[in-house]
């Protein structure tokens, strides 16, 4: 991929067949406003993907084209070995689009079984989905009267219905209070054991870290960045300040390699280390008699990643 | 298609405004067709009977109400007038769902765009038509009581007209229901479209011919023959007329039923294709 900074595929023990592979998929509105760029995604079998971006990267347009609400410029969408939108597509898919949207002046029940009727599928799934978001209690109720934390569980329910293969889920915590969002959290946390497939997207890092065993970053419409989030991080460095310096190095250098040890100058030395051997790596300075002034791991947060990938805030 | 047709009628009949527009436009077919006509004709005012031929009053006026009137009555009265509560029928079940934004919802569930399309408006014709067959029950009721109330022996109209006057008010009501769906469609959301269609239904088409009008009948009357609410009255006008004593009634349409209904016929398909149109290649953005 030559538009990515960093771009791993997933560990060999979670790959799967692609559930969702897009080639060159673009999105240009008008002459001049590029929503998707050339995108390029793959989305494997039991994964549960994290689309991670700034408000206005392209997270929506490109779930909306890979469901067929949005035709693309130029490029190829498979989802579930079918184009988008597609019947032998859709049947596979349970989707939230932003805010989750259904019928008023009907009761949360009544819209699920009508969306049972448009799918095929057993009414008996309806108590049971609604049982499985905790909606039961206000499942007679008029959907106009649910809080916004009961209509993105509906809307949940609303994606579970089919039993789908693939789950694609934009923003589905938006707007709950931290209680709902743990508790969609929770709820997809374990939806996405086993063979079914989740591709969530959000701009909330925190989330994405807790939830997803893959993430790809999204920035103007292309893929910066994909891989799991330890992948993301890099590696962890330790810190190291001792005097003399001299003295420190040498020992450094012995323990660990020169070309893993970098100079940062006032007696401070970054190791790229496990914490495994932070002890033993004290032991050998104490030792040679160095004194240890300073000594830490450096871990770079989801959040420094992001920003440093896309040059924002966004999110935080 | 039959399970989009299913899941839209199941909407369809739970939906509290659909049914408050069919009962509104069932009362008024009972009130203004019947009630307050039959209590102006059996009480009429003082001086009513002037401009009416000698010896002619209010109450020679009853026999339109009477059960052998019933298909003439209805199509003269609602056969254009009712097409505007068909267009907002039309309107609402497209145009809120993109107000509620359903729209994303509808079609992301398992059949594609078309599919989904086709199912709404085959529900939409349903409701239509039992809005047709509840106006003629409706007037048929009220032509009964009417003539129970006079003491009058009045048959019905024979079961082949009455027939032909339902698929006839079922065209005529069908196209403007298909009309304001088209315009929801376009416009994506509902109040646009029943401005715009109650603005041509009311005002439009009868401004330009009554402005043409100016240039002679033998000029305006082959040009509106193309038009609609032209063809809307052609079909009521095909059924007759109450004919009274003494009064000398409408003239005869300038085309026939046969013109009207491959017209309707032809607003009906070409309207419908624009919504497939529409539906089909534009983004669902809401």
């Amino acid at each position: 991929m030559t538009d990515t900074a960093i771009r791993r595929p997933p560990a060999a023990s979670v790959i799967g067949d692609k559930v969702v592979e897009t080639q060159g998929l673009s999105k240009i509105y008008g002459k001049s406003i590029t929503a998707v760029d050339r995108l390029d995604l793959s989305v494997y079998r039991g994964e549960v993907y994290g689309f991670l971006g700034p408000n206005g990267a392209g997270k929506t347009t490109t779930i909306r084209m890979l469901l067929g609400l949005i035709h693309p410029t130029s490029g190829t969408a498979k989802v579930m070995g079918a184009p988008p939108g597609t019947p032998a597509s859709l049947i596979k898919v349970g989707a939230i689009v932003e805010t989750p949207a259904f019928y008023p002046y009907m009761s949360g029940r009544d819209n699920l079984r009508l969306l049972a009727m448009y799918c095929g599928v057993s009414m008996t799934r309806v108590d049971a989905t609604l049982e499985q978001v905790e909606l039961t209690p206000r499942a007679g109720h008029k959907f106009s009267t649910y809080s916004l934390g009961m209509k993105q569980r509906l809307g949940i329910a609303a994606a579970l219905l089919k039993e789908p293969d693939l789950l694609i889920l934009d923003e589905p915590t938006n707007g709950l209070d931290p209680q709902g969002m743990a508790d969609v959290r929770n709820l997809i946390i374990e939806l996405g054991k086993g063979q079914r497939t989740v591709l969530i997207s959000s701009h909330l890092l925190s989330e994405v870290e807790l939830m997803c065993t893959r993430v790809g970053v999204i920035k103007k419409g292309k893929i910066v960045a994909e891989g799991t989030i330890d992948e993301l991080r890099g590696a962890a460095t330790l810190t190291v300040r001792g005097t003399p310096a001299d003295l420190a190095k040498t020992v450094l250098v012995q323990d660990v390699g020169a070309e893993n040890v970098t100079e940062l100058g006032d007696g401070s030395f970054s190791l790229k280390v496990g914490a495994q051997r932070t002890a033993e790596i004290n032991q050998h300075l104490v030792q040679a008699g160095v004194a240890v002034t300073d000594l830490h791991m450096d871990e770079r947060s989801l959040e420094d990643i992001f920003m440093e990938l896309t040059g924002t805030e966004g999110g935080l | 298609m039959y399970a989009a047709l299913r899941g839209e009628l199941f909407k369809a009949v739970r939906r509290p405004g659909i049914w408050v527009l069919v009962g509104l436009f069932l009362a008024l077919a009972v009130l203004l067709g019947y009630a307050i006509t039959y209590l102006i004709y059996t009480h009429p005012p003082a001086n009513s009977s002037q401009g009416l031929p000698p010896g002619m009053t209010l109450a020679d006026f009853k026999i339109a109400l009477y059960p052998e009137n019933v298909v003439k009555q209805t199509m003269s009265q609602w056969g254009v007038l009712g097409g505007v509560f068909a267009l907002i029928v039309g309107v609402l079940l497209q145009g809120s769902e993109y107000g509620w934004g359903t729209i994303k919802t509808l079609y992301t569930q398992r059949y594609g765009r078309l599919t989904m399309l086709f199912g709404k408006l085959a529900a939409m014709f349903v409701v239509v038509l039992a809005i047709v067959i509840g106006l003629f029950a409706v007037d048929a009721a009220s032509s009964w009581i009417v003539a129970q109330l006079d003491g009058k022996t009045s048959s019905f109209p024979s079961a082949d007209v009455i027939f032909k006057a339902i698929a006839a008010t079922f065209l005529i009501f069908s196209f403007w229901a298909v009309f304001g769906f088209a315009l929801a469609t376009a416009f994506r959301q509902s109040a646009l479209a029943i401005g715009l269609g109650l603005a041509y239904a009311l005002v439009i088409e009868l401004l330009i011919f009554g402005l043409l009008a100016g240039l002679g009948a033998s000029i305006v009357r082959p040009i509106q023959q193309w038009f609609p609410i032209a063809n809307s009255g052609y079909l009521s006008a095909a059924f007759g007329q109450v004919r009274f004593r003494g009064i000398q009634g409408q003239p005869a349409p300038y085309a026939d039923a046969t013109h009207a209904v491959v017209m309707l016929l032809l607003y009906v398909v070409a309207f419908t294709a624009l919504s497939a149109w529409l539906t089909r290649t534009r983004d669902v953005t809401s």
